[in-house]
């Protein structure tokens, strides 16, 4: 049992604060809540939506048709109203039509509030009473929000909660809405996840240039620098946050920056520059579709082999690509980890999809528990950076002990000094590229869901992960046995673990390319040799009926 | 050192005004009092930017043009170590022009000696961005017709720690130089350093330029900036040397809470 719910409205008309206002009262009431948006690139006009699903079981994924809109302006009414499913109820911000319930949520919040900025509560007031949810959760929350500005505006925001609701009501008992489920009532965002997990691993250095949809990864870090002891610095272009992200982690702090695909373009000669030196550098890759400026604030997975073949010359990578919010929160500290285990440059992969993904967290852990940096403290004056090893690892000291800490992005002996030895140019890069013997045996396994003996596997990767499950789990639901594969690790691949896993099996690639990327990776590694695909490049992320329809289709 | 064949000599040409930069920074160092285990010499590519590999200390030898970002990222996650960035005009100047700017503003206490010798040397001979006007290479076979990049100017007019300019052929000057920057307690240090090529560029030789370098008058008030300001753009038959501008704005590091607190390093508190 759940609906799709969403909140339309023009940019700078709260569409974004009455989805966060409803998604924390849905949860606070123990719904299942999976919420998106879909924005344009602009600060005000246009057309933004912000999708809120609730439901009595765990959410996955949304549903494109609605089955409820709150429209804040005309243009919504225009644009969505065909997107309604059968019963729908539209709420709308002015006169009353066909099948259409006029509530005007400006001019009431003026009346009450004295501002149009509570046109928000007066919405989500109304949302509630149109589904048959008591809004007593909600005015517990504004009186949170609101305590600080005093009683004057918790007043006020409660009194247009409950006009909201008492118009609202008119609209009841269309829809049959979830009951409660005891979902946990803590919300959190892919973005808001990966910033925590960073924060908490210790990361003490963030620098970046800003760029949608990487950008709430970074300010959420500014946000919490103070808690948790972190120098947040705002780089004048995205090739100075990777090479102070190098200086950085050269001196000892996990240190990482946050990106989108043209950020990172400009970033992968320092990317190079974090193999050569052999650099635990932390790279936040929200993706959006490109090329070039493309569509800014839309989401794609387009960037996965620019990503795997990023950097001139050849060294060892991994990318991680989580598909939850709490896959975003693990992902980042294993991620920091692995890059300082094997002294190399981690990527995660995100995008705006999985950036602006909303869903019930269970208690994130917000204590300090730094990773292991794998440095040595007893370095002396022999000391060499680059010791060639079986491992591919040298061990790392840090500058300013007793040994002299070198290095050099030309190519170097074992002690970090500029050579044309091409002896040990060979010796040294093997050196280099043996730490992808060591990061393929523990690269994380893919994981399985759906029926064991399941013939049609889909095979997904990041953001498309929840939409995928929920395509498996309507497809088993209706008589077809389907399972999935989902690869939160992305490179490097142990295709000898992989190839059992696909088997025999009809396997279909769901992406948000157009040419299929993941696929042709696993092709060229050999764990795969044919397979049909499903792929999607429009902007918007999969639903999961929609990848269940082109299944069945 | 390096002890392998291949490197056991320097990679610069006989006459190179890197040979005295080097000699001199070796002295300056102990002058000043530098624990060498606590120095890190931060380059990018270029002939100057080999010179880290030629003495004893930490090095962090980049990419062209990135030596600036990477060092203020050394600086911030440990103050405590004194970082000196030793590059060219290329790489300080063209390269990595957009760092330059915005470190200005940034205000990092990281140490900038720049080898200024107005040509590219390692790409063998073309104009750099303070070569002079006329400056004729096989690339810019009709002369340079963009005018010079004035970085003290800029430097001055973006309020910069500690501004100053040497002479490679002035190794006594060059010292003098040398130490106050290393001792300069603040911001953004920039020391430019006039380096005669004498295989690629033939005009702005030795003779050339120590028949012009003239040393700023000790009744130069250094805060003054419009005074400063007036210095920098003297170039041509007089070009003074010596400090130019001294700025008492705060630097980056003592306006972060996060760094009253401690080095970053040390605060990481864990393995």
């Amino acid at each position: 049992m759940n609906l799709q719910l969403r909140i339309a409205g023009a940019a700078g008309q709260g569409v974004e604060t009455t989805g966060d206002l409803l998604v924390d009262a849905f949860a606070g009431i123990g719904l299942h809540v999976f919420a998106t948006q879909t924005y344009m690139s602009r600060v005000r006009g246009g057309l933004n939506w912000f999708d809120v699903r609730i439901g009595d079981g765990e959410l996955f994924s949304g549903r494109r048709r609605a089955d409820l809109l709150v429209c804040l302006s005309k243009e919504g009414l225009e644009w969505l109203r065909g997107e309604m499913a059968d019963p729908g109820v539209i709420l709308f911000n002015g006169a009353a039509g066909e099948g259409v319930t006029g509530i005007e949520f400006e001019q009431i919040a003026k009346d009450l509030g004295g501002s149009a900025i509570m046109a928000n509560t007066v919405a989500a007031g109304a949302v509630l009473a149109a589904l048959g949810y008591e809004v007593g959760k909600l005015e517990e929350l504004l009186r949170d929000r609101f305590a600080r500005k005093g009683e004057e505006v918790v007043v006020a925001n409660i009194a247009c909660v409950r006009k909201g609701a008492e118009l609202g009501t008119a609209a009841a008992g269309k829809l049959k809405a979830p009951q409660p489920a005891g979902a946990p009532s803590g919300i959190c965002s892919g973005n808001e996840a990966v910033g925590l997990a960073a924060a908490t691993a210790g990361v003490k250095f963030v620098t970046s240039y800003p760029m949608t949809p990487s950008t709430g990864v970074f300010t959420f870090v500014a946000g919490v620098a103070d808690e948790y002891g972190i120098l947040v610095e705002q780089a004048e272009d995205e090739i100075a946050a990777i090479n102070m992200v190098c200086g950085a982690a050269y001196a000892g702090v996990p240190a990482m920056t946050t990106t989108s695909g043209g950020g990172f373009a400009l970033m992968v000669e320092g990317l190079a520059l974090a193999g050569m030196l052999e650099l635990p550098a932390f790279i936040f890759l929200g993706q959006r579709p490109g090329p070039a400026t493309g569509l800014p604030t839309r989401t794609a997975q387009q960037d996965l082999q620019f990503a795997i073949h990023a950097g001139h010359g050849e060294f060892a990578k991994a990318i991680l690509a989580p598909g939850t919010p709490q896959q975003c929160y693990d992902l980042t500290r294993h991620g920091l980890e692995l890059a300082h285990k094997y002294q190399t440059p981690v990527i995660l992969m995100s995008d705006q999809f999985l950036a602006d993904m909303r869903k019930n967290c269970t208690g994130l852990d917000t204590s300090y528990r730094p990773i292991n940096r794998y440095v040595i403290e007893d370095a002396g004056e022999s000391y060499l950076r680059y010791a060639v090893t079986d491992s591919g690892v040298s061990p790392r000291a840090l500058p300013g002990g007793e040994a002299f800490v070198v290095l050099d992005s030309d190519e170097h002996t074992e002690d970090g000094h500029i050579t044309e030895d091409l002896e040990a140019r060979v010796r040294l890069q093997n050196k280099r590229l043996r730490k992808l013997d060591g990061m393929k045996a523990e690269a994380l396994a893919p994981a399985w869901h759906g029926p064991p003996e399941a013939d049609h596997v889909l095979v997904c990767w990041g953001s498309t992960y929840g939409s995928c499950r929920e395509a498996v789990d309507r497809l088993n639901a209706t008589g077809r046995p389907t399972a999935m594969l989902q690869f939160a690790q992305v490179w490097p691949l142990d295709a000898g673990a992989i190839r059992p896993r696909l088997g025999t099996r009809r396997v279909t690639c769901v992406e948000g390319n157009a040419t299929g990327q993941f696929a042709s990776v696993l092709r060229e590694v050999g764990a795969l040799s044919d397979c049909e695909m499903i792929l999607k490049y429009d902007g918007l992320p999969f639903t999961g009926e929609e990848i269940a329809e082109r299944v069945t289709s | 050192m390096n002890k392998h064949f291949f490197d056991t000599d320097i990679a610069w040409c006989p006459g190179c005004g890197n040979f005295p930069i080097l000699r001199t920074l070796d002295k300056a160092i102990a002058a000043a009092g530098v624990d060498r285990r606590k120095l890190v010499l931060v380059s990018g590519i270029g002939q100057a930017a080999k010179l880290p590999h030629y003495t004893q200390a930490n090095v962090f030898n980049g990419l062209h043009g990135r030596a600036l970002p990477a060092a203020v990222g050394i600086k911030l996650a440990n103050q405590e170590l004194e970082v000196v960035i030793t590059s060219g005009d290329g790489d300080m100047y063209g390269e990595g022009g957009n760092h330059f700017l915005h470190n200005l503003r940034r205000n990092v206490g990281v140490k900038a000696f720049v080898h200024n010798n107005q040509v590219y040397g390692l790409t063998k001979g073309q104009a750099s961005p303070t070569s002079d006007l006329g400056f004729v290479t096989k690339v810019q076979t009709h002369g340079v017709v963009s005018p010079p990049f004035n970085p003290l100017a800029i430097a001055i007019a973006e309020d910069c720690s500690f501004v100053a300019r040497s002479f490679a052929g002035d190794p006594k000057h060059l010292q003098e130089m040398m130490v106050a920057a290393l001792q300069h307690k603040g911001g953004f240090t920039l020391l430019d350093i006039l380096q005669p090529c004498p295989t690629f560029n033939k005009v702005n030789t030795y003779q050339w330029y120590r028949e012009r370098v003239k040393p700023i008058p000790d009744t130069h008030d250094a805060y003054d900036r419009a005074k400063a300001l007036e210095l920098a753009f003297h170039w041509g038959d007089e070009i003074p040397i010596g400090i130019l501008y001294l700025s008492k704005r705060p630097s980056f590091e003592e306006q972060q809470v996060v760094l009253s607190k401690g080095t970053l390093v040390g605060q990481y508190a864990g393995r």
